[in-house]
Order: C-alpha cells, then structure tokens, then sequence
C-alpha cells in the first residue's frame, strides 16, 4: 500500500475511534451518576467525561487566542522593506499594540488552559459562548437578509404614481 | 498523457491563473497532451473547444457585505463549504484556496470512477484539500509565480496601525501554503531566482523547484507598425499594488524635461485613486494620463506606439508587461528586481536597482536620446520574446516537467 494512503486509514480509523470515544465518554461513562440535563455537576464527573467535553472546546479556544497571538507575533518580527514615505511620517504604534497582544493572548490561553485543568465552569463556557455566537449569529444574519432582501425588480415609482 | 489542471480562478481574460490556464491547456493538447481543467468562477467558457472543464462553486464572499451578497449566492451560504467560507471571510481570512481544493478533492473523488489522470497540476491553490488528494496515488505538481510572502510584504508596508496590519496577516493563507507546499512533488517557479524566492518563504528543498519560464502570446503581440510617439513613457500594471513601486516612477518623472509624458494602462479615478492621489500630490497631472482598462488590440497598439515601457517595480514574479513590450519591439527601462534581470537582458533594455529614482530617470534620458540604441533594443527583444517566452516554449518545458515527475514518482522518489 502507498504510504501516502496508509497515512489516510490511519486518520480514518483514528477520527472514528475519537469519536466512538467521545460518545462513550460523554454520555455512557457517567451514565449513573447524572439524570439526563438535571443536577449535572462538574466536580461530580468523571475525569474522561468531563475532559471529552471540555477538551475540544480548549482546543477552538487555543487556536483563536493562537492565531492572535501569531499575529502579534508576526507583526512584532517580520522584517519587511522600508514602509512607504506617508507610513514612516506618521506615529505608527502597532508595533507596541502588537507586544499587548502577544501578552494579552499568552495570559488567556494560560487562564484557559488552567481552568480547563481545575474544573472551572467559566472555562468552558465563556469559549462555548463565543464559538456558538459566531456560528449562530452568522446563521441568523444571513438568514435574516435572506428574509429582508427584496427580490425582484424594483418597481418605477413614477410609472406607479403616474398610474 | 492525461493531465488534469486545477486553478481557483479561471477567468482567461484577466488575472495571472486565468491566462496562464488558459494558454498553457491549450499549448499542451496542441503537444498531443489530453487536458481536463477544474476551476473556480469566473469560468473559462471558451476553454471547452480543447479541454473537459469542471466547474467548481465558490461565491466569492471576500470582501463583500452579507447585505450586498446577491439573493441567489444568499441561499447557497448554508451548504458547508460555503458556510465555512462565508464564515472565514466574516474574520478577513481568504479561505476561497481551501474550500476550492477541499470540493476539488471530493469532485475528484467521482471523476476518477470513470478516468485516470497520469499528473495534477495545481495553479498556486495549495489548499488543505490538496493532501488527502495526494492519496489518490496522483503525483501533483504546482505552479508558484512567486509566494505570497513577497504581496504580504508589499501590503504591510502601506499598511498603517495594527488593524490594517491584522486584517492582512490574516488574508493570506501562508501557514496553510507553507504546509501543502513541502508535501508536493514538484514545484514550477517562473524565474531562477524565484526557487531562492520560496526556499526563503516555505523553506521548500532546492531539488523539488522547477524553473519554466512563462509565455505570452507572441503572435498577438506584433508591432503595429504605427508611427511612434517622442518621449512618450508607458507605464503597464495595477496601480494599486505597491509592489509595482510606481511612487518611484513619478519620483523619476519629476527630475525629466517638462514635455516627457507617461501613459499609465489601469484605471484612475473614479474607480481607483492611489496614484490618482500621488500624482496630484507631486503636481503631475499634466503629464501623466490614465488610459483605463483596455483590450488586446488596444494594448498591442499603446505597446507598438509608446516610445518606451518603464517599470519601477520592487518585486516582479515575471513581469509579462516587459515581455509584451519586447514583443512589440518596444525597448524597456526596469528595474533588477525579481524575475525582471532575467527577462529583461540588457541588449533588450537598461536595467537600474529598484527604489532608485535619479537611476530611473537617467535611464530614460539615455534611450530617449538615442532613437538607434532603442530600435535595435525593439529587435532584439523581439526576438528574445519569441525564441524564450511564448506559450509553445512554456508548454514544451512543461511538459519535460511532467514526464520528469512521472517517472520519478513510478520510481518512489
């Protein structure tokens, strides 16, 4: 076999193990221990369970505070020919911006990474919250402009004044 | 031999892939080669006289407001290619090359129940997609002009405050190309130093980059034979890319004689302003004119018409204005940068560093005072136009190239 598509079952296999995993941990593991959607507690949960919900979440969150970081990373070390006259003559501080991002991402992740570690509730629920506003809201905004989007010719208002 | 050619762009009529596909496809099958295209809007229509064309969604969400997407483009958001693409554009990420490659892998994946193909060439998409293709048991080849490190570069020294500079990081898809292009099995670049060019950029190996010049339409561009104007300059490229270095240009125009005009091929205001804006800062504007965007024949005519082509570029991947311009015997002033030292050769042209004004400037002086030296530059570039970069001698080197990435890939190189 090509090692090429050896490579490929390998991510077949795992991802469906992943997620057969997933399923068991979240909702067979702790089967007994929690009635469905009442008394839920997270200091109550199994390790795996609550790792096999939190985990992804982490994950989502770490590659959007990763990305920002990057970028102030990218913006503090690339070394790119002389700005343009009208840049250099104005005050540009992105770069000090770019340090505060780089900073401010580095402390998130931390805090992200810690809670997720101690069992905090805020830890996975704030990046749940903003995973499921952006996917929800761009739901709702284009399906909003589907509905308020006129279709059709636009009627000549003179014609129909004139009628 | 049955290649398969896969470009997220197909327009033929404007834009590097589009012509590039366009010739190159066509070139091929004339070498006995079968060709089948598989594009992203605007489609390539008249590439079907040749080559089997597949057409590939993609909305081209980027830059356009949710409100201002047209209905019918509206109802195709929710499919999950387009919804993820819609969602990327939403945070300035340009994911058109990602989801194009991702639908080409699962298209593929049906074309191929009923053909082979013996390549893959890829037109600088370098998509996620593009991996698991790989394991289709295809090899695949891409073409690079030049990395998108050096119009990041270009972009972020215009760009002023850390938004501008966020939102073009973000653009460009450098971690996702720097990824898929080490995986490839070969690389085809368009000038010698373009193969140091990516070895900076994605730390790609030597030995997997290919150098084949591009072509151009040497049959179109002919001089006119139309009488030429004196000390008229011409000036060909997208006004808005500061890679084009045209402040530098204008700097130059500034230190000629009164009566030295320039010509520049793009559109001014209303539709574009930047130069628009500089020139009217330097007090230019009854020298310089803007002739919008013209068609061949109208180009071919400004080639063959102009006394000569100035370029002030600060990076070029090939610089097919020069090119063009040589074909219709029009002598060139350029700049050394990028790809221009080795298409340009200084019996053609005079070459001068970029970002040099006062170099420009005299350059121009010396062919615009000998009428001579600049015919005999028009002969000669004609003559390197045809013999090194029209379309067949692209094709043919290509070709070489295909055949040498078979048969390595039948050996398990």
């Amino acid at each position: 076999m090509a090692r090429k598509k050896i490579w490929v079952f390998l991510a077949v296999i795992a991802s469906a193990t992943l997620f057969v995993f997933f399923i068991y941990a979240l909702f067979f593991l702790g089967l007994n221990d929690f009635p469905w959607f009442l008394g839920v507690r997270l200091d109550q949960l199994s390790q795996l369970t609550y790792y096999s919900a939190a985990l992804p979440i982490l994950l989502v969150a770490l590659t959007a505070t990763g990305t920002a970081f990057w970028i102030g990373w990218t913006i503090l070390t690339i070394k790119v020919a002389h700005p343009m006259p009208e840049i250099t003559e104005k005050n540009d501080y992105a770069r000090l911006k770019a340090l505060f991002l780089c900073l401010a991402m580095f402390i998130v992740s931390g805090a992200l990474v810690y809670g997720v570690y101690i069992r905090s509730f805020w830890a996975i629920a704030l990046p749940a919250l903003a995973i499921s506003a952006v996917v929800f809201g761009a739901v709702f905004w284009v399906g909003v402009t589907i509905i308020t989007t006129k279709v059709g010719l636009p009627t000549n208002k003179k014609q129909e004044e004139s009628a | 031999m049955k290649v398969l050619i896969l470009g997220y762009r197909g327009n033929p009529y404007c834009g590097g892939q589009g012509i590039y596909i366009y010739n190159l496809s066509k070139e091929l099958v004339r070498l006995g080669v079968e060709v089948d295209v598989m594009v992203g809007p605007p489609y390539p229509d008249p590439l079907e006289d040749w080559a089997t064309v597949y057409k590939i969604e993609n909305l081209n969400l980027w830059s356009i407001n949710t409100r201002e997407i047209p209905t019918e483009k509206l109802h195709r958001i929710f499919s999950p290619w387009n919804f993820l693409d819609y969602l990327m554009t939403r945070f300035y990420i340009f994911y058109e090359m990602a989801t194009f490659s991702f639908k080409a892998f699962f298209a593929l994946k049906i074309i191929l129940k009923t053909k082979r193909y013996d390549i893959i060439h890829d037109i600088q998409t370098l998509g996620w997609g593009t991996i698991p293709m790989m394991a289709y048991g295809i090899p695949i080849v891409t073409t690079v002009h030049h990395p998108l490190t050096k119009d990041r570069e270009a972009d972020l020294m215009k760009d002023f405050g850390l938004w501008e500079k966020t939102t073009t990081i973000l653009f460009y898809p450098l971690v996702m190309q720097s990824f898929v292009i080490k995986r490839v099995d070969r690389i085809i670049t368009s000038f010698k130093e373009g193969v140091d060019e990516l070895v900076r950029a994605f730390r790609v190996s030597k030995d997997k980059v290919s150098v084949v010049y591009n072509g151009m339409d040497v049959e179109l561009f002919r001089n006119t034979g139309e009488k030429r104007e004196e000390n008229a300059l011409l000036f060909v490229g997208n006004t808005e890319d500061s890679k084009k270095g045209l402040i530098y240009l204008l700097e130059a125009l500034k230190l000629l004689p009164e009566d030295i005009t320039l010509a520049i091929v793009d559109d001014g205001p209303p539709i574009k302003h930047t130069a628009a804006d500089l020139i009217k800062k330097m007090n230019l504007g009854h020298r310089v004119t803007f002739t919008g965007k013209l068609s061949y024949e109208e180009l071919v005519s400004i080639y063959s018409r102009k006394t000569l082509l100035v370029m002030s570029s600060l990076f070029e991947g090939f610089g097919l204005p020069a090119v063009e311009a040589m074909s219709c015997k029009t002598a060139v002033v350029t700049t050394t940068s990028g790809a221009l030292k080795e298409v340009v050769t200084p019996d053609c042209g005079i070459l001068v560093s970029p970002k040099d004004p006062v170099a420009l400037s005299d350059a121009v002086m010396k062919l615009l005072g000998d009428k001579k030296l600049r015919l005999e530059m028009g002969e000669l570039g004609r003559k390197r136009a045809v013999e090194n970069f029209s379309w067949p001698v692209a094709a043919k080197n290509t070709l070489a190239v295909y055949r040498q990435v078979i048969e390595d890939y039948g050996k398990g190189k």
